[in-house]
């Protein structure tokens, strides 16, 4: 019955964070369709939400990196899940409160790790997977993106270069349309895929599910709908804040570093690699702006993404372990769990409060 | 280590994937631009059988950027 409860506080907080996921990355997802008039705002949310939902189908090895080669399942339970998760969103709300940047993807992962460990030790951690699954494909594909992109760009205006300007902008706006949908879509199905993970280990922990399972219909629909009920929410936030945070380029641009981001995101989601995907779309815009002019790089948001690498995983580690520490003070039951979730609820509620009192944050990179 | 190489093989693979997918429909979609400029340009000319060729190589480079989307949804569904 106590694990049960658990298993529900679990649930509720992962479908959460996936919400807030879907919610902070409207941005970087839609952004540049906008940005070049390829598509209306409410358009370009509305098909990023649907795109992240049918996304979020399309495979389930990413769910299945999170669930199986991460953390040895066999010594994980609920409240080891719950620690992970309470650590991952502390480090996100802690980060956006401050303006520091971050990753919703390595904070999750981070925070399940120092959960594991705080539990029972190293041996819980799965070095291989961990290594050759999440931490050397976080490094890997935002500068594969920004590398493609730059290529990508630096072919278009060979090939293009000497025709009407007109006829390139239309036909690369209209490409838009087709590449920021697929952005849309390996936005969906890579981050939706981590929530889905999330839950599964917890079924499995749980014995609800057996080793090795693959996540259930219930857990896809409804972290598909999370990740894209976020999306169509934060969109209408963008809408008003539209011109803000986007990135003057023209629509080739647009298209190459789309493409590249895409084709990143979908093709690491096919091996199973969790990956930021706000990092991978960063690292494509740069990578467009890059092939045009080197000065057009936004230096300051590569040393972002670098921060975040660095600090995200061992933070959000150590906020896991320590969540873990206090769960047990009040035993092995719910009341530990239960207790830590009003005190993360009363604390996200102060720091929104502060934080309208005191006007927008300085937004940090999600995803 | 041999959970390490096949991760390792499995990067690569990405690479590979990412590479060739995003260049080359990049650059099919840029030769289909060209191809509808070059057809606007010389039909406004008058050369109607040079624009015909144009709109072929458009014609084709649109086809290789469907076929290409296709292929993907289709790897990306059977795993």
């Amino acid at each position: 019955m106590s694990s049960d409860v658990i298993l529900v506080i679990v649930i509720v907080t992962a479908l959460a964070f996936d919400f807030t996921n879907g919610f902070h990355d409207t941005a970087n997802v839609v952004a540049t369709s906008i940005s070049t008039g390829a598509a209306r705002p409410q358009v370009a949310i509305g098909m990023a939400a649907l795109l992240n939902f049918v996304g979020a189908f399309i495979s389930i090895s990413v769910a299945a990196t999170v669930a199986n080669d991460v953390v040895n399942a066999e010594v994980i339970t609920p409240t080891i899940v719950f620690a992970g998760l309470i650590g991952a969103i502390a480090w996100n709300l802690a980060t956006w409160y401050f303006g520091l940047p971050s990753s919703s993807s390595h904070a999750l992962i981070g925070g399940v790790v120092g959960s594991a460990v705080a539990a029972a030790g190293f041996d819980a951690v799965l070095a291989d997977g961990l290594v050759g699954k999440v931490l050397v494909p976080a490094l890997v594909a935002p500068v594969l993106a920004f590398l493609v992109a730059g290529l990508g760009i630096g072919i278009v205006y060979r090939v293009v270069g000497k025709q009407r300007p007109g006829i390139v902008t239309r036909g690369f706006k209209y490409g838009q349309i087709v590449s920021g949908g697929l952005l849309a879509l390996a936005h969906g199905t890579n981050d939706a895929q981590k929530t889905m993970g999330i839950i599964t280990l917890a079924l499995i922990a749980n014995g609800s599910l057996g080793a090795d399972a693959d996540p259930p219909l219930w857990v896809i629909v409804s972290a598909a709908a999370a990740i894209a009920l976020g999306t169509y929410s934060g969109g209408w936030r963008i809408i008003k804040t539209t011109g803000t945070r986007i990135i003057k380029m023209d629509a080739a641009q647009g298209f190459s570093s789309q493409g590249a981001g895409a084709s990143v995101i979908l093709a690491s989601t096919h091996f199973g690699f969790p990956l930021s995907t706000t990092h991978v779309i960063n690292g494509g815009v740069m990578g467009a702006g890059a092939g045009k002019r080197l000065s057009a790089v936004r230096w300051g948001v590569a040393g972002n993404i670098v921060t975040a690498w660095v600090l995200t995983l061992p933070a959000a580690a150590a906020i896991g372990a320590l969540t873990y520490g206090v769960t047990r003070i009040f035993g092995t039951g719910a009341l530990g769990p239960v207790v830590v979730s009003l005190m993360a609820i009363s604390l996200i509620v102060a720091a929104f409060a502060r934080r309208a009192q005191q006007g927008a944050p300085v937004p940090a990179s999600s995803g | 280590m041999i959970a390490t190489l096949v991760e390792g093989k499995a990067l690569l693979e990405t690479v590979i994937a990412s590479v060739v997918a995003s260049i080359g429909v990049t650059f099919a979609f840029s030769v289909a631009i060209w191809g509808v400029g070059r057809f606007a340009d010389l039909s406004r000319n008058e050369r109607p059988l040079a624009a015909a060729g144009a709109a072929a190589v458009a014609s084709v480079a649109l086809a290789c950027v469907g076929a290409a989307l296709v292929a993907g949804i289709i790897v990306m569904t059977s795993n």
